[in-house]
Order: C-alpha cells, then sequence, then structure tokens
C-alpha cells in the first residue's frame, strides 16, 4: 500500500519575488518512525454545515481524536468548498485556534490525535435471578432468559449499546464508552448512573469496579463563517 | 495582484480502487477575491535532538489573517520527527520526508508556531504565506 501526497507552490516572476518561484514536494505517508505506509482512511467525505443561530456559529468535530492512533504519524486533509471568498471555515484542535480556511483554501496537516481516556466500569451479575428480571442501561433493557447469572451476563453483553462496547467474564460485564470523556456516568469505583434492576427476588447488578474518563485534546472542531450552507470536503490517513 | 498558487495531489491505494485527489488554490488576502497575500518570509534550520524553537512569531502578524505555513522536515532517517505545536498545544509530528501546508490565524502573542526536533538533528525548510507585518520600531 502507498499514499502519496505532493505539492506545488508556485508564484510568477514578480510577484512574490523578481524570478519565478516553484517549490515542489512530494512525501510518502510512513507509519510513525517506519517506511511502511500508513494503512488506514476514513475515505474521502463532504459535509454540510447549514447552522443556525448567531455568531459563533455552531461547530462540527470532524475527527475525534478517538479515530486514530494517538502519536501516530496521522494526516489530515480540509478543503473549504465554498466559492465565496469572505466565507471561512475556523479550524481548531480542541480550544486552540489553527487558522481559517477561506474559499477554496486547502490545509494538510499532521496531527498527533492525543485521545483522553474512556470511562469504564463492570457490572457483575448475583445473586438469585429468574427469567423475565431486566436490567436497564444506555437505553437498553435486557430481559433474562433463565436464572443463571453467567446467561444474563452473556444476554447483557450481546446488546449493542449505543455509547458502549462490551466484554465479558463469566457473570462481569465489563463497559467501555465509545469515546474518550468524563461523560459523569461513572460516579465512583462502585458506582454509576442512569442503570435499573427491576428483579423478582434479591438478584444484582453490582457495579464492582469503575473509572471515570478523561476528555480528549485535540480533537479537529470545525466552526463556519456564516450560517447559510458551506461545505468542507475532509479526509483522515491514519495509522 | 500577487499570485501564489498552492496545488496538491493525493494519491492512494488504500481503498479498494485507486484515488487521485487534485486541489488548487490561490492564495488570497482574507475575505478578498482580488488581492492575493503578497509577502513571504522562508527559511531552513537544523534542529538538535531535543532543542524546542519559535519558527513563527505571532506577535506582528495581525489576528485573522489569511496567513499560510508550509513545513518540511528534509530529513531522510525515517526515525526522525519533529514535533508541530501553536501555544503549546500539539498539532502532530512531521517524519522524515512529510510536509504540512495550513492556515494559521496568528490569533493572540502566544499562538507562535513552535517546532522541537526528536531523536536526531532534523533539517527543517519552512514559507510563511502572508499578507505584511506590523514592523516594530526601534529602540
Amino acid at each position: 500500500m502507498a499514499i502519496t501526497a505532493a505539492a506545488t507552490f508556485s508564484s510568477a516572476a514578480d510577484d512574490l519575488t523578481s524570478d519565478a518561484l516553484t517549490l515542489s514536494v512530494t512525501a510518502s505517508l510512513s507509519k510513525a518512525g517506519l517506511s511502511t505506509a500508513l494503512e488506514q482512511t476514513s475515505g474521502l467525505a463532504r459535509t454540510n454545515f447549514t447552522v443556525g443561530g448567531t455568531t459563533p456559529f455552531t461547530s462540527k468535530i470532524i475527527y475525534r481524536a478517538n479515530d486514530a492512533t494517538s502519536n501516530g504519524a496521522n494526516k489530515v486533509y480540509l478543503k473549504n468548498m465554498s466559492t465565496i471568498a469572505a466565507q471561512y471555515f475556523t479550524v481548531f484542535i480542541d480550544q486552540e485556534q489553527m487558522g481559517r480556511l477561506y474559499a477554496g483554501d486547502w490545509a494538510f496537516f499532521p496531527w498527533s490525535a492525543v485521545d483522553g481516556t474512556e470511562e469504564t466500569f463492570i457490572v457483575t451479575i448475583a445473586n438469585t435471578w429468574a427469567a423475565g428480571d431486566t436490567w436497564n442501561f444506555d437505553g437498553i433493557t435486557t430481559t433474562a432468559a433463565n436464572s443463571t447469572v453467567a446467561d444474563i451476563a452473556a444476554q447483557i453483553h450481546a446488546q449493542n449499546y449505543p455509547n458502549w462496547t462490551t466484554s465479558i467474564s463469566t457473570a462481569a460485564v465489563t463497559f467501555t464508552a465509545r469515546v474518550a470523556g468524563a461523560a459523569g456516568v461513572v460516579t465512583g469505583t462502585t458506582a454509576i448512573t442512569g442503570d435499573t434492576v427491576t428483579t423478582a427476588d434479591d438478584g444484582t447488578a453490582a457495579i464492582t469496579s469503575g473509572a471515570a474518563g478523561t476528555r480528549s485534546e485535540s480533537d479537529i472542531i470545525v466552526v463556519p463563517s456564516v450560517a447559510t450552507t458551506m461545505d468542507l470536503e475532509h479526509m483522515l490517513f491514519k495509522q | 495582484m500577487a499570485t501564489t498558487t498552492a496545488a496538491m495531489t493525493l494519491t492512494s491505494d488504500l481503498v479498494s480502487a485507486p484515488m487521485s485527489i487534485s486541489t488548487t488554490t490561490t492564495c488570497m488576502k482574507a475575505g478578498t477575491e482580488a488581492d492575493g497575500l503578497d509577502q513571504m518570509d522562508t527559511g531552513y534550520l537544523e534542529l538538535a535532538s531535543g532543542t524546542q524553537k519559535n519558527l513563527l512569531d505571532a506577535t506582528t502578524l495581525g489576528v485573522g489573517k489569511a496567513n499560510k505555513v508550509y513545513i518540511c522536515n528534509e530529513s531522510t532517517d525515517e526515525t526522525y520527527f519533529i514535533e508541530i505545536m501553536i501555544n503549546a498545544m500539539v498539532v502532530g509530528k512531521l517524519y522524515a520526508g512529510d510536509w504540512m501546508f495550513l492556515p494559521w490565524s496568528a490569533i493572540d502573542t502566544d499562538a507562535d508556531i513552535e517546532v522541537t526536533a526528536h531523536t536526531g538533528t532534523n533539517k527543517i525548510t519552512y514559507t510563511l504565506f502572508h499578507e505584511g507585518r506590523t514592523l516594530l520600531a526601534v529602540d
């Protein structure tokens, strides 16, 4: 596999310099510290910004640090598709403004994608459960098919949660947030918010371990200069 | 009007059909379509590993302009890299042979573009295309 990024910067004689100026560069995009090529891409995308309200207009996160390997040799391509000279996108990494992409402008830059940490907790199914008992979390309700705690844990693990991934060990299910951040769901090492057990006996879904997350500090955020429609073309190459 | 053209081609065989993206822009002053960026600073330096340098100073450029920055790591050892920062926020790492082209707001006096060299002495070329500086008075 190979990715090549080539650029030419040119200026005619007596524009920037007395003689014509041409600067050409070509890079083969490789993994950090290696000669092997980057292997993954987000694909080319076009994102429309039609936003309401007043300035500053609503931003969009174009790439989350979760999307790429932290401290990898990731590269980001952005282009403002507008043809109206005054329209620009302001590009941020987290809270730091990098620059403005005016109509037709493009950018290509490395991205360290320094990620935060995801919230995580373990729920352990224990005591006496019965078929029909339920555990609800993240908008998903699991209804026990039988009274075996390992089977109920397996049912919980088999669900698809909008904001969490899971893994399982016997009757213990480990939940990990899909996105890094301090979402406030994990409120302590043995407590979370938003879970509900309904049981006919003394079944429990105890939180036996938990850790709060930290937010990412290098998401790429873009803000349009106008509320009317603007389009951004973008692509991420990552390790 | 000064006309500076920035053209780029990205080619890749990562997906099932080979991909090629070409784009060209004429670097204009902020918000105009008749007045191009007409000034530039350019340089080359060799930066020893562990050394940090303010490559470009934001102080005199003015806020909200359409400045563009080109930086290339001309090193050839694949393990060499420079870390690019704006106001101490890490943007990314340019490994040997990598280049970048970035708009730069120079939003305040702290928004310098800083580079730190790693692994060995990195060779760096850079060019700033801009709208002009506020020149400082002689003391």
